[in-house]
């Protein structure tokens, strides 16, 4: 009998210890986007922002949205800021006052038809950490979804092996089940208060 | 044991070329050619048939499947005539969440008409390229009626959400709230 527990022991540490090494990458990786994702309400985790004051000079005025007087002030537009016309993508009127300019890359300018007076809109990715937010919210779909299920898969086997590693006092049967069920109040406690 | 992590690196890795069609979906399809010519949000598109399930683009959830589209114009004149039902719409899309991607808003044919396309968080991620890009997409009109308190409410969170400013002065009467709940869309660099 002790023979059969020492084996399963071996075998559960040979697992834990070579998912492990398979699982660092990903662990980081969903670790550090985790943080990113966590704090959202405060900062925008894939783009960064940019936007820089313009002043273009009162616009051609539209007659009611026509198609022809909405290109003449994006053509007016496209010539006060020196745009490249073929990074155009297009225009909308947002409202009587406003008029935007799409640009390649989400780069926008967005004025004061009246005025002249705006923004011009850029943003770029978070290089790394788009990248990782990407992956951590499954954005891929597809065969990710399931590489992702077997990361979680995973995660469930280096935990339940985690716990057998060590024997006697230091173990599951010593110390160990106290540390588990101090882990475990954690999203207890929080499942109580929200539902309190 | 270097075998059996060589093993392991290769079906991971064979797993993942696997994935790089559907990887695509998801990204951004990148910068527009140098050549493509600019899309106008006032073209018009009501009642234009389209071959359904075989529009060009870069998909999201689950395509597009409605054989003929309504215009955003149309919708927004006549939100109960459409209300609870499956439609498709199209056109430039002029803003996406700039945080979760969990919604875009497609202009309609005249100044400031818009509709927002909404999927619940995680369904489908648009990215912010996709701002300025041509849209057809498809979803279960939403409408609702909001009391003047409930369109204060809406307004400030939508200018915060669009860092703009915010005059509770300008809002005097209740307003009706359309939203596309999205099933399926497809992103392409024009029309």
């Amino acid at each position: 009998m002790a023979r059969v527990r020492q084996k399963w022991r071996k075998w559960f540490r040979a697992i834990h210890r070579d998912l492990g090494y398979i699982a660092v990458a990903l662990t980081l990786a969903y670790a550090i986007s985790g943080f990113a994702v966590n704090h959202l309400d405060d900062w925008n985790p894939n783009y960064r922002f940019e936007n820089r004051v313009v002043d273009v000079g009162p616009l051609p005025v539209a007659v009611d949205g026509q198609p022809d007087a909405l290109q003449a002030m994006q053509n007016h537009v496209v010539a006060a800021l020196g745009i490249n016309p073929r990074s155009v993508k297009g225009h909308f009127q947002e409202s009587p006052i406003e008029f935007r300019v799409f640009l390649v890359e989400a780069q926008e300018v967005r004025v004061d038809i009246r005025t002249g007076h705006g923004v011009f809109k850029a943003l770029s990715r978070r290089r790394g950490l788009f990248e990782l937010n990407t992956l951590h919210l499954n954005a891929l779909k597809g065969a990710w979804t399931y590489i992702a299920d077997g990361f979680a898969i995973a995660l469930m086997v280096l935990a339940i092996t985690g716990m057998t590693m060590m024997k006697g006092d230091r173990g599951l049967g010593g110390r160990g089940k106290w540390f588990v069920l101090a882990g475990l109040a954690i999203p207890v406690s929080a499942i109580i208060y929200m539902y309190s | 044991m270097k075998k059996l992590a060589l093993v392991v690196a290769a079906a991971l890795g064979l797993v993942a070329a696997c994935n790089k069609g559907n990887a695509a979906e998801g990204r951004a399809a990148g910068p527009a050619p140098a050549t493509a010519p600019a899309v106008s949000a006032t073209t018009p598109v009501n009642g234009e048939p389209a071959a359904a399930g075989d529009v060009p683009g870069t998909k999201y959830g689950a395509g597009v499947k409605q054989p003929t589209t309504v215009s955003v114009e149309e919708v927004l004149a006549n939100p109960q005539a459409y209300a609870n039902k499956p439609i498709r719409v199209e056109g430039m899309v002029t803003d996406v969440c700039p945080k979760r991607g969990c919604w875009f808003e497609i202009a309609g044919t005249k100044p400031g008409q818009k509709l927002r396309f909404k999927v619940q968080d995680g369904d489908m991620v648009f990215p912010m390229e996709a701002k300025g890009k041509f849209a057809v997409a498809e979803g279960v009109l939403a409408v609702r009626e909001l009391t003047i308190e409930e369109t204060k409410q809406m307004a400030e969170y939508q200018a915060k959400e669009y860092g703009i400013a915010y005059d509770p002065a300008s809002i005097t009467k209740p307003s009706t709230q359309l939203r596309l709940d999205g099933t399926g869309a497809v992103i392409r660099e024009q029309k």
